[in-house]
Parts: structure tokens; sequence; C-alpha cells
């Protein structure tokens, strides 16, 4: 994956017991949405992702993590560069004409995690 | 219908226990998603863009009302309210959390359903004649064939593991409605000259990055031999086929690379050695088959009975859906009936559970318990007494799905597309959306012409063999649409050809109507259908108006 890693990239993954796709967040805990999402900027820390993503994909807790490019706004704001990673971030653009589609319960957030020794909590930490 | 027997039953119920053990060993780690990953697969349950996807076999596409409404109730009660029929006459569920899939397969199970080799690289769900049973058109019901090539082909061990998928159709109908001619096998049950039943078989049709029309290898197959054969074919495929590159591993390329004659003879040596073995399938086995699929008992008209529905009072409305959306029945005072998946402006192949249940009802009610599936995503009650038309057209209404547009323009085939699908480049569904709402108005004016999108090079939604073909890829990161015409998916099986460079998602949706303008400018009269029109003008007038301007 790091070999034509992007400058700016964010980790993603589907969790595993509903497939939602999920970004792993600050205090590495994957949620749904970008809202502190850890951002990638150098090879290093681009390692560190991938490897969080592999050791969560290992875990079970999610599934075929990967990095995801994005596109960074003056104020921070981050969108994925591609449109297919737009269109996943975001759901899919037809659920409004979807006959009788009713909105998922949201799910519960996951626990707050205990660090486990030798492995990052988070990139910026590795 | 082809009610389970005992063994059917053990079977099924086995393989949900097995794969509930599975689920439960994946969610405690002890099962990681690479090991996973096949045999959910084998179960039909996919993960896509946004959630796991459960594809469910709906073999050769029939139904009864309990199915149907066990459908509905797991719409209700596991996912978000809705399914997607498919083009392969399926229907998948798009947002099933794993924990809840071995209650679903069990739920589908009592109503002798199951999701098994909906995916992976064995034999499919075999697809038939949606007409099956119904048409004049046919010799005989192919359904009982397809039910005896479901059997032999569930779990077959030599099968299990073949270098890609396979995808059987089956018609017996002069009138292609099963696109045997894209299909890995394609099988038209015909009458011999001896007064018995016998199959053509067409072999390596296929869509994808590669499409290729079917060869016919075989004619006059007695019934008899239909299993040995169709053995011996998937033998040398099995044999032969590429494992190394899986864009190459469809039997078509095989048959493509070697040719066709050459595949032919290396089958029939293989057959003449099996041909005579177990196999063999006995009269009475077929005959046994032949049973479930027995006609319904139709209650024939009154002598003088008009031949046409009563209609009352009079009701363009009606007519109109009369005159696009019901068929000639073989038996005296029945009609076919489509249901449109494709209201102006909505999601083909959507229904909701609310939907499904009322069809279930009037399946119930009108059509003796029975609806199909069709491989253009929409709907069939095949057996509908002329005197309940009005009734069905009432209640098809009050569902919002009385659309009059079989076979016309806003009846576009769109896979799932990028909305849904993780494989795809571009979406399909809001392309079919923007050209329904965009060509309702003129739909009965232009007559005939089919559509088909997908969202990429898999060819789910059928582009190749669109009158007009839309094909979804990923340019500099954004949405990019392909135009193809001239394909045929019919009888008359044509592969679509490029017109030129790409469009946008919204000039995709004008060079569209602008193909559309040519041929209704240029044909020489409202009967000449927009695929005869394109066969006698070729492409050039339809290219010079989608590029002239710009070059």
């Amino acid at each position: 994956m790091s070999k034509s890693a992007p400058t700016i990239s964010v980790l993603t993954a589907n969790r595993l017991s509903d497939g939602a796709v999920v970004f792993l967040d600050f205090d590495g805990v994957w949620v749904e949405g970008l809202r502190g999402a850890v951002v990638a900027r150098s090879p290093d820390e681009v390692r560190a992702l991938e490897s969080r993503g592999a050791f969560d994909a290992a875990r079970n807790i999610v599934v075929e993590p990967y990095l995801v490019e994005m596109l960074e706004a003056a104020d921070g704001g981050l969108t994925p560069v591609r449109f297919r990673e737009r269109v996943r971030l975001g759901g899919p653009s037809i659920l409004g004409d979807v006959p009788g589609y009713v909105e998922a319960v949201p799910a519960k957030p996951q626990a707050r995690p205990e660090p486990v020794a030798g492995q990052p909590v988070h990139a910026e930490a590795a | 219908m082809y009610r389970y027997d005992e063994f059917d039953a053990e079977f099924v119920r086995q393989r949900v226990a097995q794969f509930r053990d599975q689920v439960e060993r994946r969610v405690k780690g002890e099962l990681t998603e690479d090991e996973f990953r096949p045999l959910r697969l084998m179960n039909g349950l996919y993960l896509q863009l946004h959630a796991y996807m459960l594809r469910i076999a709906v073999p050769y596409g029939t139904l009864s009302s309990r199915q149907m409404r066990k459908l509905a109730h797991i719409a209700r009660v596991y996912d978000r309210g809705y399914g997607h029929f498919t083009t392969r006459q399926n229907l998948q569920f798009n947002w099933p959390a794993l924990g809840d899939i071995p209650d679903i397969l069990a739920e589908l199970a009592e109503v002798e359903m199951h999701a098994i080799q909906t995916s992976g690289n064995c034999i499919r769900n075999v697809t038939a004649d949606h007409f099956a049973g119904a048409t004049a058109e046919e010799v005989a019901d192919p359904r009982p064939y397809a039910e005896i090539i479901r059997q032999w082909s569930s779990l077959h061990p030599e099968f299990s593991f073949l270098p890609r998928k396979f995808k059987v159709a089956v018609t017996a109908a002069e009138r292609d409605r099963a696109a045997i001619q894209v299909h890995d096998i394609g099988l038209h049950l015909k009458r011999l000259a001896d007064g018995g039943l016998g199959f053509a078989v067409w072999v390596g049709g296929g869509q994808g990055r590669t499409p290729l029309l079917a060869k016919k290898i075989r004619d006059n197959l007695p019934e008899a031999d239909l299993l040995s054969y169709l053995e011996a074919t998937l033998r040398i495929y099995n044999l032969h086929g590429r494992r190394d590159n899986k864009y190459k591993a469809r039997i078509k390329i095989l048959v493509h690379e070697i040719g066709a004659d050459a595949f032919a003879a290396q089958v029939e040596e293989e057959w003449q050695r099996i041909r005579d073995g177990a196999l063999k399938l006995p009269e009475d086995e077929i005959k046994r088959i032949d049973a479930y699929f027995a006609p319904p008992a139709f209650v024939a008209p009154p002598a003088g009975a008009s031949a046409k529905p009563p209609t009352g009072a009079p009701d363009a409305a009606f007519e109109r859906w009369i005159v696009r959306n019901t068929h000639a029945h073989k038996q005296r005072g029945y009609a076919i009936v489509t249901i449109s998946l494709k209201p102006i402006g909505g999601v083909p192949g959507d229904a909701s559970a609310a939907q499904m249940d009322a069809v279930a009802d009037l399946a119930q009610r009108y059509s003796f318990d029975e609806v199909r599936v069709t491989h253009e995503q929409n709907l069939v009650l095949p057996h509908v007494c002329l005197g309940d038309l009005r009734a069905v057209y009432d209640g098809l209404v009050a569902i919002g799905l009385a659309e009059a547009n079989a076979g016309l323009v806003t009846d576009i085939i769109a896979c799932p597309g990028l909305d849904y699908c993780a494989l795809a480049n571009a979406r399909s569904i809001p392309i079919a959306q923007r050209i329904s709402e965009r060509l309702a108005t003129r739909q009965d004016q232009i007559g005939d012409l089919k559509i088909k999108i997908s969202g990429c090079i898999n060819a789910c939604g059928h582009h190749h063999v669109g009158h007009i073909g839309i094909l979804g890829v990923e340019k500099r990161g954004e949405e990019h649409y392909q135009l193809l015409l001239g394909g045929s998916g019919a009888e008359d099986a044509a592969l679509a050809a490029i017109t030129g460079p790409g469009f946008g998602p919204t000039g995709i949706v004008d060079a569209v109507e602008k193909v559309v303008d040519t041929y209704l400018k240029l044909r020489k009269d409202p009967q000449e259908a927009f695929l005869s029109a394109y066969g006698r003008l070729g492409s050039a007038p339809f290219k010079e108006a989608l590029y002239a301007a710009a070059a």
C-alpha cells in the first residue's frame, strides 16, 4: 500500500459486525464519518496507519482496511479525492428515491480501547 | 411449483446450521476474513461498499406468494424496508448485519429458499424465460429442466471450484426472453423431428470485459441426455479453462481461443464416454419433476366470450397498461401481466416490503399464487384471468407499480452501480432515473427501446446487449460514461458498439436523448423500432448527432 501512498490520507475499513464504512479517529476508535479522523502526512505516518489497520483487521474489529487519499481545505475539512470514496463516505446517493427505505438505527459507539502493548493507539503517537 | 423433498429440506437446514457456526466463529475471531470470505460467498453474502449484501436465489425466477411475503418480512425486520431484484432473477438485500444472516437464512429455509451458489466460482442460479408455463410461444415449460439442472448442480463436488462463475439459462421459445446467447451455457428446448423434446446447446457467451456471443455446439440433444452433456461440457471447461488470470477464466475465452468446433469435439468425446451412465435422465424422473410445474386449473371462458379484457368505463391509463404490460397467454381467457419495477424516476428493480406484500396478495388472489422475477428487473403475474385485469391494475396503482412501460425506453436495466457495489466505478441508478424522467413523456412515441446501464466493466447491467448501452468508468477519479448502440440480448443477439468518446454524468443523459431524437427523425415510420432503424442506418447518423458539434 505504502508504495504509492498519497501525501494526505486517512485509514478506512468496513466494520466486521455490519459492514459499515468506518474511519480511524485520534483515539484509535473506528467511527462512522470523518470527524476526528487521523490524517497521515508523511511516509512514517502512512506506515503507522497501515500497521494499525492490519492490526485491527487481525483483531476482527474491521475488514479490508485501506488508505483513502484526501484533499484538505484551508479550514482543515477533508474531501476524498476519488468520486468512489466520496460515495462510500456519503452513502448511496439515491436513498430518497428508494421505495420504503427506512433509516438504520445508529450503531452503538465502539468502546474506547485500552492501549495494547507494542501497538500504536493512533498514528500520531507512532 | 417445485416443492422441496425431504432431501432438499434437510440439506438446506444443515447448511443454515453450518453457516451459523461459521458466523459465530468469525465474530469470535476464530476465523480470519481470508478464511471466512469463501464461506460467506458460498452462502451469497458479499461485503459491499457500505454494508454486507445478501443475494438470495430465486430459481428460474419463480416465487410463490408465501415466498414473496417472506422476502417482504426479511426486508422489514432485518434490512431497511426494501429489496432489489437483479438481472439474474435474484433478490438482493443491501443492509443486513452479519450476525443476522443465519436467522435470515433460517427464515428463508422455512419457505424453501436459500442463498447457496449465488456467488463463487460455481454453477449459479439457473435462469429461465419469465413467461415459462404461460406463453403460447414455447414448446414446453422449460422450468422442469431448470429444476433438474439446479438439483444436479447444487453442491456438485466436481464443479464447486470452477475456474470462474458459470451461468446457465433455459428457454423453450423462439422469442428469447432468457438471453441464452450471452450465457456460459444457453439451452433452447425444441420439438424434435420425432415428436420428442430436445435441446440446442449454446456455449461460451457472456458479457463482462470480453463480451462474446455463444456458439451453438449441439442441436437436437435428447432431453434424457441433458445432464450427461452438461457434465461433459463442464468437465472440458474445468479441465482447460484458465486459472492463471481471472479475466480470461470464463468458458467464453476457452471456446473463443480453441474454437467452437474443437471445443464441441472435445465435449462430444467426453459425452460419448458418459452418456449412458448414471446421468441418463429416466423418463419417470422427468415426469416427476414436470408434475410440479403442471399448469394451474385454468377456467375456460364461456363460449363466445370476448378475447379482450373488459375495460369498463373508458380509461386511457388502463388501456395503455393493457397494451404495454399484458401479453398473450397460452390459455384463452388469460393474460400474462408485467409488473413494472420502473416507475418514472424510480430505482430500477427496487421494491419496498409493502409492495412485495401487495404483489404477493395479488398473485395469491389473481395468478394462482405465482410471481416471476424477470432478468429485466420486473415482476410478472403469469396467469391472470382477463376479467381480473382491472382489479390487478387497480391493486398496482395503489402501490405505485402500474407504470405502463414494459419494453419502453423508461424500462431500464441498471446494476446497483457505485451507489452500492464495491466493484463499480460509476453510479448506474441515478443515470437511469434521469433518463427515465427526461424521456417519460415521449416513451409511447419512441416505442420499443431497451436501455441497459452498468457501473463497471463487469456488465451486470447488460450494457453490451442494450439497444442503447451505457458503461460507467472512472476517469481521473470522476464518473464517466461510454455510450454503446445496437446490442440485443434476444434471439437476434448482437453486441453493442461504442459510439466514441464518453460523457460526464449530465452529458450522458443528453447524449441518450440525442440518439433518441436522431432515431425519431430518421425512422421510416413509427413501426420501425429503434434496433431495426439502427440496423438500416448504421452508426454514422447517430455519431454525427453526438459529436459533430464538438468536432
